[in-house]
């Protein structure tokens, strides 16, 4: 199996786009969920899949160290290539590795001239240009959604698309957006939203919010044993 | 010698460098009454601390060769092995780590958790070394016991909880609060002897009772009574709540925390009370050996003095009477005039003189039971090896250890220095299994080769030093390995007539990359086409050609060769034949099969202040290191890269100039990995040049 191949087969081809095209370059993306339901998972397959095609991907994580967000990469690449058969490929965790690059943060040292100024001592000695920002463990409370503007301003600006995961609680009341009402004044920031719902035996994404008008129910879901994205066929 | 197993620890003191672990053991001697006087690490007084006893330690303020030293706690008889800090000695820490029950991981509380702390952390997940935390240098500016409890829950993933609580924090650390008695602790007398018992202050009262409340509340994971007592409200005996942290601690669940300052006095003794109080027995560790006999299937062994006997030895010295073998007995006992079986070699042993140590000084017994941690004189062993009674065939797990990154030659001054560096390299090969020399036949240059740039030059100051071994060296040389990337056919007919009998030989088959492994040799001819007795000589033939790629000269590894086909000759065809034949296979499909260069790349992790984060990068970069990740601390942040060791010659010296001496970093192999086309293009010219200058 090729690398082509691999990417191909990417269950996020049935929302009908390319992980690039859910989220337009400069857009905000949203992975909603309880604690525990697997939007890191998610996330982190978004970021492999733009990682095989060559794209550089910039994980944030304020909650993780280094190790545990490789050790998430780590995992999900090898169950993805024995899912699909792909051990042959010689090398490739090798060859996409360098497409990824891993900051974290406390969560109280995360600001946006923060992030700006590690983003310039990347590109400006050309170490690692992203062109897709994962925002792990943003915890959406009121002092931290001031910074949410900042990061669209820096998103639109260097032409990054930005997902973040959004943890959300059991009692919550949401919007028709997805979001819940707390977040209703910032959700507008947000292009898309994609919404982890455990049911039975897996756990259904949906894309309450999204670019296309047309795409309510993805038909697509996180299997649990291994949190692979998959299709119903 | 105390006979009571449950009355015996045998400890190491972990930590990274710089923080503080040789002063501590110094302290924990002096209070143990083995030492009578302090000397520090870098002493005014020149002397240095008792357990760097070698001359080269004692000049760079670190520990290298872990020196192993006993002494007596409250009843209790605590063995100690002081281990190193630095990441290029890490096979010493890890043989510390092998036959230990229990480790202190010393924490500076400042700097908190580095790199080295989690490597050596991670060394001891690997041998379940349960631990204690001892956050020291609590007097120093910046010290911040909470910030590095914190970070050894998110850093090292530890259920790390506070045992006490300090009394001032810099320059007015007093003493400490013990949250099981409650109880306040100041240490006295000009060396910090006397424990002065009092109230806790009033200003600490909330903080101390907050505290508390947390370690009941992680300890009661472990103690269903003192989960009934805490629903009864009732009060919490110490017995009780040390007894469910001792519980969790052998799960290696909980991580207990004390704190203090070696160098100012503080907060020792209540660490060697934690010692005896909550890490384990001999008995209380489970040990394994492996069973030669039957395929090597694991036996557990019994901490009991009356079974057949199995130590391991695990650190050889060479001192004034000769080598000194420093054994671990698991099982039985090792007693003087005794016979005893390396299992290795198979050679029967008499023991001789049986000594426990104190750092560079010893004291004769007369055996070591089950336990226990003695030296041997006069044994003629390797380290790593297992001595069992005879008729026993057991073999304690072989220790894990890398294989060698980097090679320097040595060339002796004079003569004399080429006895002397024999007997040095002798002696450090036995030592260290990381450490390996040997003569390179083309050049005629002693190689010696080891585990980073450090490690070596150690070596090489030791040969000197020691051995009065004054050796000039060369560039360090990076182990480059060959592999293939595709699978090619060959099909050659090895054939020789020149008077007198003749050489025949056909071989036929292909070569494919193996993935893992160095070698493998498939042999899938049917009918006989190669009669069976010369597959041997094929594979002898294959296996000559790995040594040095015919192209490049480096090493081959992770190679398949599969034969399947071939032919003989009744009288012409013979061992010689075939061998030469599968040589010629080898150098006619090599090439056709795209041979790459692997080289070996490191994990290297700097801690830098955050200001310099940007050039510390750009220099990595410059590298060719892929850079994994930045990890933000507040004002220092640390970066973890993955570098071509080709490219690390000197980092250090440039990493200070960049960051004015405040950034530092540790290297260790990680993995090797194809070069880039242009790196390897170099490469090949060079060995050309190298190889037309030979035949010049």
């Amino acid at each position: 199996m090729l690398k082509n191949d691999l990417i191909l087969r990417n269950p996020l081809r049935l929302m009908g786009k390319t992980t690039d095209e859910i989220l337009h370059e400069g857009g905000f993306g949203a992975v909603l969920s309880r604690a525990g339901v697997g939007k890191t998972a998610l996330v982190v397959q978004l970021a492999l899949d733009s990682m095989l095609r060559e794209k550089n991907v910039l994980h944030i994580s304020l909650q993780d160290p280094i190790e545990k967000v490789t050790l998430w990469y780590r995992e999900l690449f090898q169950n993805l290539i024995t899912e699909y058969n792909a051990e042959q490929i010689h090398d490739l965790w090798d060859r996409i590795l360098p497409c990824r690059f891993i900051m974290t943060f406390k969560i109280a040292g995360f600001s946006v001239p923060k992030l700006e100024e590690r983003l310039a001592d990347l590109t400006e000695q050309n170490i690692f240009t992203p062109s897709m920002i994962i925002i792990d463990g943003f915890s959406f409370s009121e002092s931290e959604l001031s910074q949410l503007p900042g990061l669209k301003e820096l998103a639109e600006r260097c032409r990054i698309r930005l997902w973040f995961t959004v943890p959300v609680h059991r009692d919550e009341t949401f919007g028709p957006d997805g979001f819940p009402v707390r977040l209703a004044e910032t959700a507008d920031l947000f292009d898309v939203a994609l919404a982890l719902k455990p049911a039975d035996t897996e756990i259904r994404i949906e894309a309450p919010k999204s670019g296309e008008p047309d795409i309510p129910d993805t038909g697509i879901f996180l299997d649990p044993a291994t949190m692979l994205i998959k299709d119903r066929h | 010698m105390s006979k009571d197993i449950m009355k015996v620890r045998n400890i190491g003191i972990s930590a990274h460098i710089d923080s503080g672990k040789t002063t501590l053991t110094e302290r924990i001697l002096y209070y143990t009454k083995r030492i009578h006087a302090i000397h520090d690490v870098k002493g005014k007084d020149g002397v240095g601390a008792t357990m760097d006893s070698m001359e080269l330690e004692k000049e760079r303020g670190i520990t290298i060769a872990s020196a192993a030293t006993f002494c007596e706690w409250d009843g209790h008889e605590v063995n100690i092995i002081d281990t190193p800090g630095h990441v290029d000695f890490t096979v010493e820490v890890e043989r510390s780590l092998r036959v230990l029950d229990g480790a202190v991981l010393v924490l500076c509380s400042v700097g908190g958790v580095q790199s080295q702390s989690i490597t050596v952390d991670q060394q001891m997940k690997r041998y379940r070394v349960p631990c204690i935390a001892f956050i020291n240098k609590c007097d120093r500016s910046g010290a911040n016991p909470d910030r590095v409890i914190a970070q050894l829950k998110s850093k090292l993933g530890h259920n790390a909880v506070a045992m006490q609580v300090p009394i001032g924090l810099e320059s007015t650390h007093q003493g400490v609060v013990d949250l099981v008695t409650m109880k306040a602790l100041y240490f006295d007398g000009e060396k910090g002897e006397v424990i002065r018992i009092e109230a806790i202050p009033e200003q600490l009262q909330t903080e101390a009772k907050e505290k508390r409340e947390l370690l009941i509340d992680a300890a009661s994971m472990f103690s269903d009574e003192l989960t009934d007592a805490i629903l009864e409200e009732r009060d919490i005996a110490p017995e009780l709540l040390l007894n469910a942290v001792r519980r969790g601690t052998l799960l290696r669940q909980i991580t207990p925390v004390y704190m203090g300052s070696a160098y100012k006095n503080k907060g020792v003794q209540p660490l060697l009370d934690a010692v005896t109080e909550i890490l384990p027995s001999p008995r209380e560790v489970t040990n394994e050996a492996l069973d030669m006999k039957q395929g090597e299937t694991s036996v557990p062994l019994e901490s009991d003095a009356t079974k057949p006997t199995v130590a391991l030895a695990f650190k050889l010295e060479d001192g004034a009477y000769g080598q000194l073998t420093y054994i671990r007995v698991y099982q039985g006992t090792v007693a003087k005039g005794a016979t005893v079986v390396n299992a290795r070699t198979g050679k029967k042993l008499k023991i001789g003189r049986v000594v426990r140590m104190h750092a560079d000084q010893m004291e004769d017994i007369n055996a070591i039971p089950a336990g226990y941690i003695g030296a041997l004189f006069g044994i003629d062993c390797a380290s790593g090896d297992t001595f069992v009674s005879p008729g026993l065939n057991l073999t304690m797990t072989s220790m894990y250890v890398p294989e060698p990154v980097i090679s320097l030659a040595i060339v002796p001054k004079d003569n004399k220095a080429q006895i002397n560096m024999s007997k040095a390299l002798n002696r450090f090969t036995k030592e260290d299994p990381t450490f390996k020399t040997y003569v390179d036949e083309e050049t005629n240059e002693t190689i010696i080769e080891g585990m980073g740039e450090l490690h070596l030059e150690v070596y090489v100051e030791r040969m000197k030093r020691e051995y009065d071994a004054e050796v000039s060296t060369g560039n360090p040389r990076v182990a480059y390995r060959e592999t293939i990337t595709q699978r090619a056919d060959f099909n050659y007919t090895h054939k020789k007539q020149t008077g007198g009998a003749g050489q025949f030989g056909r071989v036929a088959g292909y070569m494919e990359p193996a993935g893992e492994g160095d070698f493998e040799f498939v042999n899938e001819i049917t009918g006989g086409t190669i009669p069976t007795q010369y597959i041997p000589a094929c594979e002898k033939g294959f296996r000559a050609c790995l040594k040095k790629g015919p192209r490049m000269e480096y090493p081959v590894t992770g190679i398949r060769v599969v034969i399947n086909d071939g032919q003989a000759h009744s009288v012409d065809s013979s061992d010689m034949a075939f061998q030469a034949a599968a040589m010629g296979a080898f150098k006619e499909v090599y090439s056709k099969a795209k041979p790459v260069i692997h080289e070996p790349v490191m994990k290297v992790v700097v801690e830098t202040p955050t200001v310099f984060q940007g050039a510390v990068m750009g220099l990595l970069n410059q590298r060719r290191g892929m850079i994994v990740g930045a990890q933000d601390e507040g004002v220092m942040c640390v970066i973890e890269a993955q570098v071509p060791l080709a490219e690390m010659f000197g980092f250090s010296t440039i990493l200070r100039s960049s960051t004015q001496g405040q950034a530092q970093f540790t290297m260790e192999f990680s993995q090797y990995r194809q070069v880039p086309q242009s790196i390897a293009e170099e490469l090949i010219a060079e060995a050309a040049k190298q190889k037309k200058t030979a035949v010049a």
